[in-house]
């Protein structure tokens, strides 16, 4: 199942490393938010470099290319050298983190400004700690989420 | 094959309805390496995106692929015949 939603993906990803000339290859894991792409090898580092701008990018094409070919809510992850995969479980710790503290001290508590994929992994982390809410603030693609003491 | 102009046809051809209208060319001009992307009419939007957010990934990418080779890139977005 997840094959056949995977494969083309999988396919202009190693035409992309092709064509970057890199020594890298695609694995895949599969997730519970949806299957995550995987590319790695020494040079596969040039796609995580600039903050991982390249790896954003590519992201983004993939979203365009593919992203009505998958079913209802699932999304691919484009990931390299898990640089995502890190930079997603440092997220979480940091919201618990802000939660517990907010928690105990009553204060409320800031984390951002995030995209909406963080904003998102900041909400589902918070939404584990009992006795503290979340709320996005701000506009458009610069909010922050604020992490407060349930009322 | 691998080179910039490569890395843009392979992306361009996966955003674009008509892939085969797909036509990248690369050039030279001083400093700066010019890539410009063909695509159909039709085509242009899917290639520059909404807030031309998919224009900037794609010359994101052209200045990784530019990165690796050494070569400062400059890329256009042009219509095809």
């Amino acid at each position: 199942m997840t094959n056949e939603i995977t494969r083309p993906i999988t396919e202009f990803l190693e035409r992309v490393i092709t064509a970057l000339g890199i020594n890298a290859s695609v694995s895949t894991e599969e997730t519970s938010d949806g299957p995550r792409l995987n590319v790695t090898g020494d040079e596969a580092e040039l796609l995580v470099r600039h903050r991982g701008e390249p790896l954003k990018a590519l992201q983004h094409v993939v979203d365009m290319s593919f992203g009505r070919t998958l079913p209802d809510e699932k999304r691919v992850f484009v990931d390299a050298l898990e640089y995502r995969k890190g930079k997603d479980i440092e997220l979480r710790q940091m919201a618990k983190f802000l939660a517990e503290k907010a928690r105990q001290s009553g204060l409320d508590q800031q984390l951002g400004p995030l995209n909406p994929y963080e904003r998102r992994i900041v909400h589902m982390a918070v939404a584990e700690v009992p006795g503290v809410t979340t709320e996005s603030v701000g506009d458009a693609f610069s909010k922050t989420v604020l992490i407060s003491l349930r009322k | 094959m691998a080179g910039v102009r490569e890395v843009v046809e392979v992306l361009a051809k996966a955003l674009t309805d008509r892939p085969d209208d797909v036509r990248v060319t690369e050039s030279q001009h001083k400093h700066v390496t010019l890539i410009e992307l063909f695509v159909s009419p039709t085509d242009i939007g899917k290639v520059i995106g909404k807030q031309g957010r998919t224009a900037a990934a794609l010359r994101t990418l052209a200045s990784t692929a530019g990165e690796r080779e050494g070569k400062q890139v400059t890329l256009e977005i042009r219509e095809g015949r």
